[in-house]
């Protein structure tokens, strides 16, 4: 999963910056899902809500639209090793204007329930 | 925040260090719990996608794409998965993630409407409404 990262970045470009990038945007993307590599991504809105606390008591607004952190959308990539994805992470056009791409392996299964059992392993070799 | 939405909201679960310190009794409830709760989304038509993430991951980052080690894994900011809804209204999105089984642990989790296209698309035409006022 490739998770975008920016602040409102397209706001500061000219509409020819815009315009190029789109096409480039448009181009790579095209090229990307010829070769089978890319699943359908989305742009996520600005604005939302951060839920926390016991049975979710705390609704705030979040996250700030201005943090170069917050999460501006997604993409799946279909490739076998994390090179590979950080190789196409790498040609993402908009990086030239900045932000950052976070680059993260999909787990098979829950990392939870891979840690409970390997603690329910421990326990049973102190246990013998 | 009453509004409405076609295209669906995204729930990012954030925090990795909150299973720390539990009992392995206790991780297995919350795993159980989480994946239940997933499935009953999931059948009720809600939940179209999810996903857990390896903790580990890389971040790619400006103009010269200089790759670096991240996110940290024991922090409270870091995204451990992901749920795609299927509902139509930030209230009802924020009611399923207030179901949440990690939210007792220090889980916190973002909800996003999901755009109907890149935010760089909307820009031109908004871009191009003004030019032709």
């Amino acid at each position: 999963m490739l998770l975008y990262r920016s602040d409102e970045f397209y706001n500061r470009l000219s509409h020819q910056e815009l315009q190029t990038l789109m096409n480039e945007n448009n181009a790579w993307i095209q090229r990307l899902t010829a070769q089978g590599k890319v699943k359908p991504g989305r742009a996520l809105e600005r604005r939302g809500a951060i839920v926390s606390g016991k049975n979710g008591r705390f609704v705030t607004d979040g996250p700030f639209a201005e943090s170069k952190e917050a999460i501006g959308g997604y993409l799946l990539v279909d490739v076998e090793t994390l090179d590979e994805a950080i190789a196409i992470a790498q040609s993402i056009p908009s990086l030239a204007h900045g932000g950052s791409i976070e680059v993260r392996p999909l787990a098979e299964e829950c990392p939870l329930d891979v840690r409970a059992r390997e603690l329910a392993r421990e326990e049973q070799l102190v246990t013998v | 925040m009453n509004t409405q939405n076609q295209n669906g909201y995204m729930l990012l679960f954030r925090g990795n260090d909150w299973i720390k310190g539990l009992s392995p009794e206790e991780k297995q409830k919350v795993t159980d719990q989480w994946m239940a709760w997933f499935r009953r989304l999931t059948d009720e038509g809600k939940a179209v996608a999810g996903n857990p993430l390896e903790r580990e991951g890389k971040i790619v980052s400006g103009k010269n794409r200089v790759v670096s080690d991240g996110p940290f894994a024991e922090s409270k900011e870091a995204i451990g998965g992901y749920f795609l809804l299927d509902v139509a209204s930030m209230d009802e999105a924020v009611a399923i993630a207030q179901e949440c089984p990690g939210l007792p642990y220090g889980v916190r989790v973002e909800v996003r409407p999901v755009a109907p296209e890149c935010p760089v698309a909307s820009e031109l035409k908004r871009e191009a409404e003004f030019a032709t006022v």
